[in-house]
């Protein structure tokens, strides 16, 4: 095995791009990990929120006098005593000059949904906590609510009093008028209007905090994608200065955006801890998740796309509408602009326009979710197999005539997209070819003589990732080499599950050509970590290995110029691996790390002249291209009992381009989570609330995540495209939440195609499927 | 309300303690024991998060008291590994198939899965899905997870 | 989501079980695995002053073939019953059903006793029992009774068991002769409670034809309960005279009352419905036929 020598180049290292052990997994797998919920701190009390029943309804008084009284409680909070402690309430990543939506610590005035918090109980345990909520006496006046986004702008109800319409905001414009000629001269002018229903990221640990309030320092621990975040927030939330904030997460059991940003009950139970004698404790449960942590997905487009005689896209429009719930989190209305910017997608769309706004309904609010923008691939794949059938070409046909091919690349999408560094058309011939597309098709032929129906789908998508924008633009890591030549990486951490500090391990024995067994990781406490945004917008990876790479790059110049020194060579001689240096081609002329380490911290005398004692620096990767872009084509094959309606996924492909991969397995699992969680949101999972807006889907037994029995084994294509980042790396955390729905959406369609069931509307239940099939015949 | 004495046998070590009666098993475990490998993702009986064995079956200990258990056993995934602290078999596949991301189900799949191997040595692939049907993972979609159970269940034939 | 404070027994004897019952009045609940009661616990939607635990009554538990028909203790556990030799050679129909309840984990500790007492709609012991006329052994302070499956499941979570009674047992009779069995269900996903599913039982004479043949539904009405119209469809009828597709229409033609929610429509569920009574007869007069 060669050492390596050049830290980052994704393939050349030693360990970046092998299945290396995940360094989190031996904690995990014994029982021994910290999630939130498992830390303790003396006399922590623990929380419970009183919640709205109403969908809205004007608050009156509220009585805790029986909740007081009884034994072990030791605090009821309303609005009145939380939310005058707020000084100033606007996440980092978004900015403070955004036109934010409200977002209250607890409810004021009036309730907003089923779920929203009115009070905050504080009691020596929760199970009192909750004994305390139900005797906590509110005086609720119902009031019609605002149930169905859709009726928002016509609606007498006002879901805030100040946004007209209901109206959050709005970007983009109508159908202008030369592209409105532009359909109207095409050969073929497809309009239609696709649903997509509520459905959340619900990561199987719920939301959870312990603030701790010493009177100096504020320490919090958290399920979090971004303690950094947490930090900043909490402490302007507070009005402490940030160095008096200490936010710690070890282990947090998935987020999927949920947990990128502080909702309203961190804020509630950051302002009590200033109140109360004892650290405080909240521990969501999954009723209060699937009630109030946000909803995501449930939006609507009005699409029109046309084509000329030969299937090819001649113009695209969107007019896109989304449910943005009583509070959403964070500020909706600018992320949805992306599902405008994004609708021609990676085909060759010369013109182009959209329109997207934002409405609010007395639902729990919308949180960000794994690829927020998805509703583009969603309204484009579904369109374009829905087109396809209209003109009588198959749907692959109409897309492999119109996916952008490499010698068109570099290019700009018509609403200003800068495409780099992407694959479409070849992860669609791999998906394809690994599905044997054209054997499907005789299969499917086949089968449906004999009365069976399958279908094929597939949707092929680009992806920003890694923005190097504000917040997101840098990352720091600090390293240092231990005396006894053992080393230490600390950056902000976040994982929730996506293996973060198996990935810098990876990076950093590879940067410093030390073995992997050599390397740890400490992540997730912003008391000793530099500051780093987080997870989110699929940037770990390309922002880590910058930031190792940044760092380790000083660091190996100083080992270099010591080994060189000890060992009487040419710096330029040097060569690091497994720990030691030795020179180029005599290995018996060698030093290893520690004796290096040990000369650096304990004999500075025997350093050469201007290197400085130590091993330890720090350095920041600074993103120089505003996104970095990925790409993958989804291929899924189903079979569909047209009796009871069940959809049975036969093969499922994902061919994805995030170049050089850090660990296949990490990437893979990336890809197949996504992927779940999609195929869920096809077929299984809606957050659905009835008429009057009570929430239909608060437990587990109600809102159906898949189980291993329902999903298929997913295979997987690679296709490497260095990206413009270090390492070429790209990110692969969301793109398979974008790319499994239309896929399963168009498989579904593509079975029933014979019945001349067009499908627009999620999620695809046995029960829907029956109907489109008995309103088709 | 009246509390209760029990005493039952966690991870060989006998137990004892008075609780009182509403105190789920999972609660007891975590808050009681300091078990907090026991993890609750629902606490109402869907997830599976909790899994432990009771007298060597696998049970969610969201929907058991800690007053019935009094007098029984129970083995939690703290109890799993060696005594040095190896991994066992199936902590090992899970491990080596990327069967776990954010870890937080995993305490529950594995326990499952001890019970179904040591029930089943012979699994087919749909029995395998079956097994672990009743616990919920929202990170790995179950690839590395049935290939985990796959792995060990062969390791354990040949 | 932690349950509401309550006192818990724990009686050692039916008997003792019963007494206490007969003392707390309707501020207890029996307790036996707990895997339908704790989850309306945790969420609150019940709340009792009182468990009464069956788990320490020893003599509730087994499975044994006494005479024509196979007895079953009301805590033996569905895993039990899985696991049961005797069970599944005696009544292939409980047996079969068995998989079909939940996750393994659930099966560890729920019970035949617990699932047939608290009847759910869509469970699938209740339409077992219906479909074999199994009886249920009821003990109350003033003594014991039987009750017929029919007697037994009186509506929406109701059975004929009252507050002071405690179910001890399950008798399901032995059918021979060429007899086939079958249960069929639809559920959103596997484990989930069904949306509609079907139990079979027929016996065939020596020409093909129907000696008795039962159809239980479930999920299609407030507790499970038999088709007489399809059965009476089946009364005397030569197998090769009667169309599966046809049957599952008659079977669910006059339901009045079947549910309707997010899962699907009343008219979805008839038709699957439908569907399941027509695979279960398929292969229920399949079996009777050739073993």
């Amino acid at each position: 095995m060669t050492p390596a020598t050049a830290g980052l180049d994704g393939a050349a290292g030693r360990y970046t791009g092998s299945r290396v052990h995940r360094v989190e997994d031996p904690r995990l797998l014994r029982g021994r990990g910290t999630f939130v919920d498992d830390v303790v701190r003396p006399r922590m009390l623990h929380a419970c929120f009183v919640r709205s029943p109403f969908a809205r309804a004007r608050l009156g008084a509220v009585d805790a006098t029986e909740a007081l009284a009884l034994p072990g409680v030791h605090a009821v909070f309303t609005a009145a005593d939380l939310n005058p402690g707020v000084h100033e309430a606007w996440y980092t990543s978004m900015g403070k000059d955004v036109p934010d939506t409200p977002r209250p610590p607890l409810a004021e005035g009036e309730a907003r949904f089923v779920g929203d918090p009115v009070a905050l109980v504080v009691a020596s345990d929760r199970y009192v906590a909750e004994d305390a909520v139900e005797l906590v006496d509110v005086d609720y006046d119902p009031l019609p609510a605002l149930v169905d986004y859709h009726d928002g702008p016509q609606a007498d109800a006002l879901v805030h009093e100040r946004y007209a319409g209901n109206v959050a905001g709005s970007l983009g414009a109508p159908c202008p008028d030369d592209l409105a000629a532009v359909f109207a001269s095409a050969a073929h002018d497809v309009s239609v209007t696709i649903h997509q229903q509520a459905y959340a990221p619900v990561p199987l640990e719920t939301r959870g905090i312990i603030v701790e309030w010493s009177g100096e320092e504020l320490t919090v621990w958290a399920a979090t994608q971004a303690p950094h975040e947490v930090r900043m927030f909490l402490a302007r939330l507070l009005g402490v200065a940030e160095h008096q904030v200490r936010v710690i997460m070890r282990d947090t059991g998935g987020a999927f955006g949920q947990k990128v940003l502080p909702m309203r009950e961190d804020m509630c139970v950051a302002l009590a801890a200033r109140l109360l004698p004892a650290p405080v404790k909240w521990i969501e449960d999954r009723r209060e998740n699937l009630m109030a942590a946000g909803m995501s997905r449930h939006e609507h487009g009005d699409l029109r796309m046309g084509f000329d005689g030969d299937g090819r896209v001649v113009g695209a429009y969107i007019d896109h509408t989304q449910d943005v719930g009583a509070y959403p989190t964070p500020w909706p209305v600018g992320t949805a602009a992306a599902v405008g910017m994004l609708f021609p997608g990676p085909y060759r769309v010369p013109r182009a326009g959209f329109r997207t706004t934002s409405v609010f309904s007395n639902t729990s609010g919308r949180t960000a979710y794994r690829g927020p923008w998805q509703f583009e691939s969603v309204a484009r794949e579904v369109l374009l197999d829905i087109a396809a059938r209209r003109m009588g070409i198959d749907p692959a046909e109409v897309r492999r005539r119109n996916l952008l091919r490499r010698d068109e690349l570099p290019c700009t999408n018509p609403n200003g997209m800068p495409y780099s560094d992407i694959s479409p058309a070849e992860t669609f011939e791999q998906a394809l070819a690994m599905l044997d597309y054209d054997a499907f098709r005789r299969q499917q032929a086949e089968a449906r003589e004999h009365g069976r129906h399958l279908g094929v789908g597939t949707c092929t998508y680009v992806e920003p990732t890694t923005t190097g924008m504000a917040y997101y633009g840098t990352e720091g890591a600090t390293i240092r080499i231990e005396p006894t030549g053992t080393v230490n990486v600390y950056v902000s951490g976040g994982s929730t599950g996506n293996s973060l500090e198996t990935a810098v391990v990876q990076l950093t024995a590879d940067a410093l050509g030390v073995d992997l067994a050599d390397v740890r990781t400490v992540q997730g406490d912003t008391a000793v970590t530099p500051f780093g945004a987080g997870t989110g917008g699929s940037r770990s990876g390309s922002m880590l290995a910058g930031a190792v790479a940044e760092t380790a790059g000083v660091l190996r110049e100083r080992i270099v110029a010591i080994a060189a020194h000890l060992l009487e060579a040419s710096p330029d001689d040097i060569e690091l691996g497994e720990s030691r240096a030795q020179v180029r081609g005599t290995p018996a002329a060698a030093v290893p790390l520690a004796k290096i380490a040990d000369v650096a911290y304990f004999a500075p005398a025997k350093l050469p002249d201007g290197v400085p004692a130590g091993l330890e620096a720090s350095g920041r990767h600074h993103a120089r291209n505003p996104m970095i872009w990925a790409n993958a084509t989804h291929v899924c094959t189903c079979e569909v009992d047209v009796t009871t309606g069940a959809v049975r996924l036969l093969r499922y492909i994902v061919s994805e381009d995030c170049g050089p991969m850090i660990n296949p397995s990490v990437v893979e699992g990336q890809i197949a989570g996504g992927t779940v969680q999609g195929i869920g949101g096809a077929l299984f999972e809606h957050l659905a609330y009835d008429e009057d807006g009570n929430p239909l889907t608060t437990t587990f037994m109600d809102y159906l995540l898949p189980t291993a029995t329902e999903v298929p084994a997913i295979e997987y294509g690679h296709v490497e495209t260095p990206g413009p980042g270090p390492g070429g790396f790209k990110g692969v955390g969301e793109g398979g939440a974008i790319g499994a729905p239309p896929a399963v959406v168009n498989a579904v369609a593509d079975a029933l195609a014979p019945f001349g069931v067009e499908i627009t509307r999620l999620p695809l239940t046995p029960a829907t499927i029956v109907e489109l099939i008995e309103g088709a015949r | 309300m009246g509390e209760i004495e029990i005493e039952l046998r966690v991870n060989e070590a006998v137990t004892r303690s008075t609780v009182p009666p509403r105190l789920t098993l999972a609660d007891f475990l975590r808050e009681r024991c300091g078990l907090t490998g026991t993890h609750l993702g629902c606490e109402h009986g869907v997830c599976g998060a909790c899994t432990v064995l009771l007298d060597g079956d696998a049970v969610r200990s969201c929907l058991v008291f800690a007053v019935q258990a009094d007098g029984h056993d129970v083995t939690t995934i703290e109890g799993l590994d060696g005594p040095d602290g190896s991994l066992s078999p199936v902590q090992q596949a899970f491990r080596d198939h990327h069967g776990l991301q954010c870890g937080f189900c995993t305490p529950g799949f594995v326990v499952t899965a001890e019970a179904f191997l040591r029930d089943n040595p012979d699994p087919t692939d749909d029995q395998i899905r079956e097994a672990v049907s009743g616990n919920l993972c929202r990170c790995t979609g179950y690839q590395g997870i049935l290939a985990a159970l796959r792995a060990a269940a062969d390791a354990v034939e040949t | 989501m932690k349950p509401a404070p309550f006192d818990y027994h724990a009686p050692t004897t039916a008997e003792e079980a019963v007494a206490l019952l007969a003392e707390l009045g309707d501020t207890a609940k029996l307790i036996a695995g707990g895997q339908s009661l704790v989850p309306m616990l945790a969420l609150r939607l019940a709340v009792f002053e009182h468990l009464v635990d069956l788990g320490r009554v020893e003599n509730l538990r087994g499975i044994e073939r006494v005479g024509d028909s196979l007895r079953v203790g009301a805590t033996t556990t569905q895993s039990a019953v899985e696991r049961s030799e005797v069970a599944a050679d005696a009544v292939p129909l409980l047996a079969r059903a068995t998989p079909l309840i939940g996750h393994v984990q659930i099966r560890n500790r729920g019970t035949v006793g617990g699932s047939l007492a608290h009847a759910d709609a869509a469970a699938e012991y209740p339409a077992v029992a219906l479909a074999l006329d199994a009886e249920m052994e009821v003990l109350s302070p003033t003594g014991r009774r039987t009750v017929a499956s029919p007697d037994f499941f009186t509506g929406l979570w109701s059975t004929a068991v009252g507050d002071d009674e405690l179910l001890t047992a399950v008798r399901f009779p032995v059918w021979s002769g060429r007899c086939g069995f079958a249960i069929r269900e639809f559920a959103r996903r596997h484990g989930d409670f069904a949306i509609a599913g079907a139990a079979v039982a027929v016996e065939l004479d020596g020409d093909d034809r129907v000696r008795r043949g039962t159809i239980a539904l479930f999920g299609l009405g407030p507790s499970a309960q038999r088709s007489d119209p399809a059965e009476a469809a089946l009364g005397g009828a030569a197998v090769d005279d009667v169309d599966a597709d046809e049957l599952g229409q008659v079977a669910v033609a006059s339901l009045d009352s079947v549910p309707s929610d997010l899962h699907g429509s009343s008219a979805y569920r008839r038709r699957v419905g439908a569907a399941m009574v027509a695979d279960a007869w398929r292969a229920a007069s399949e079996e009777a036929r050739h073993g």
